[in-house]
């Protein structure tokens, strides 16, 4: 069971690299932070495999966090930083 | 009492060579993505990425303090690093004139002379030989040794409010500081509008509310026997009053001035007044009796973890809230 637990683990993670394209590349502020709220999802996931392989209930804490912080980012962003005009937003000269 | 994590929790694998593979497979794979974002944090020319980046460095750090068995930093870095602190650059952000996707002023890369190139070559492979010749537990050995007289399970809120807690007294007194600083700076910006209506975000707000008063006093009563403490409370505290004031929530007129600058300072008093009173006892600053050490670190514990969690929102707030100012700008669902 542990190797599943680890193999998920494994998986989730791969996942979230592939996401990292998406904060690479844009092209909104959406689409980035998006990736990262899939990482913030992503995470809680993580850490209870993580327990689910090792059994050390500090991690269930940690996501409990997780889990409770991961609507801040997103809401501070609607509220506070979403863009004027997101049409203006794509990068034009980024490489 | 507690024993110090056993070295065999996270055993890479024991000889089969499947489950070795996979511990290196996501090691390497955390510590990739760790550096592609690290570098996007400090490098990416435009600022949302680098904030973007720099919150999901956090979160990663977490995991990966998980992997080096420290859940106690994990936990304060999940709280802090990847909650409040993405909160404040984004509303940071916010603030800045211009669009969120602002690039930096310079773009040209940065070029690395040899001669230091070669130098910092030096210093990190001397750092890492220094690193691996350092005896293996640290002060975990010493910490167990004193671990009896500390009137507390958890080793780790042992050392913060016991054996060191000169550190952890500074570390509040330095958070008032920036406070201070702040607010001596101007008035609060959340007057700022919000940029998006938002008509579901009070009643997710007044659900998730409670859970994170609940989970506050969760973790300060854990941290007397495990990973919690009054760091990661309070930063769940704030997070949860910064929530309420993204939705719209607005300072109460009875609590700025006096009783809010009472708050802020709690921590710090409560630590000064334990400290001093302690030291008419034992003639020894912070020398807890060892009959009281339970109790008087629990009031320290719970008056800082309160005072933390006022004080990151009054950050938040960039400023001293004006009594009877709409603080959370708009009312809910109005259009900016």
């Amino acid at each position: 069971m542990t190797a599943f637990y680890l193999g998920s683990a494994v998986f989730l993670l791969a996942n979230v690299a592939i996401a990292l394209l998406r904060v690479l590349r844009g092209p909104t502020a959406a689409d980035r932070m998006l990736s990262g709220e899939l990482m913030g999802t992503t995470a809680v996931a993580l850490l209870l495999l993580l327990y689910g392989a090792t059994g050390v209930e500090a991690l269930l804490d940690v996501a409990l966090v997780f889990a409770l912080l991961a609507a801040m980012a997103v809401i501070t962003f609607v509220r506070r930083t979403w863009p004027e005009d997101p049409a203006a937003d794509s990068e034009k000269e980024d490489p | 009492m507690r024993a110090l994590p056993s070295h065999t929790v996270f055993d890479r694998g024991s000889g089969d060579p499947a489950m070795t593979l996979l511990h290196t497979a996501f090691d390497a794979l955390l510590l990739l993505s760790m550096i592609v974002l690290a570098w996007q944090g400090v490098h990416a020319r435009n600022m949302f990425r680098a904030v973007v980046s720099f919150m999901m460095f956090g979160l990663l750090t977490a995991v990966a303090w998980v992997r080096l068995e420290a859940p106690d930093i994990a936990l304060a870095e999940a709280a802090l690093g990847a909650g409040l602190t993405g909160a404040l650059l984004l509303a940071t952000l916010g603030r800045l004139e211009g669009d969120v996707s602002i690039e930096r002023a310079s773009r040209r890369a940065v070029r690395i002379p040899l001669p230091w190139a070669a130098l910092g070559l030096v210093g990190a492979t001397s750092l890492l030989a220094v690193a691996l010749a350092l005896p293996a537990p640290g002060l975990g050995g010493r910490v167990q040794e004193a671990m009896p007289a500390a009137g507390i399970d958890a080793p780790v809120t042992a050392v913060l409010l016991n054996f060191r807690s000169w550190d952890t007294l500074l570390e509040i007194a330095v958070m008032l500081l920036a406070v201070i600083a702040l607010w001596s700076l101007g008035r609060d910006v959340l007057a700022s509008p919000s940029r998006l209506p938002a008509p579901a975000l009070p009643a997710l707000v007044r659900l998730l509310f409670p859970l994170f008063i609940l989970s506050t006093f969760y973790l300060l009563w854990r941290g007397g026997y495990g990973p919690g403490g009054a760091f990661p409370a309070g930063a769940l505290l704030a997070a949860g009053l910064v929530l309420a004031l993204l939705a719209g929530a607005r300072v109460p007129k009875r609590v700025t001035g006096a009783p809010l600058r009472w708050a802020l300072a709690a921590g710090l008093l409560a630590f000064l007044v334990v400290a001093l009173a302690v030291m008419a006892e034992s003639g020894v600053f912070f020398a807890y009796p060892e009959d009281y050490a339970p109790l008087l670190i629990a009031v320290v514990e719970i008056a800082a973890g309160l005072s933390i969690g006022v004080m990151l929102t009054a950050l938040f707030l960039g400023g001293e809230p004006v009594s009877g100012d709409p603080v959370g700008g708009d009312p809910v669902g109005g259009d900016r």
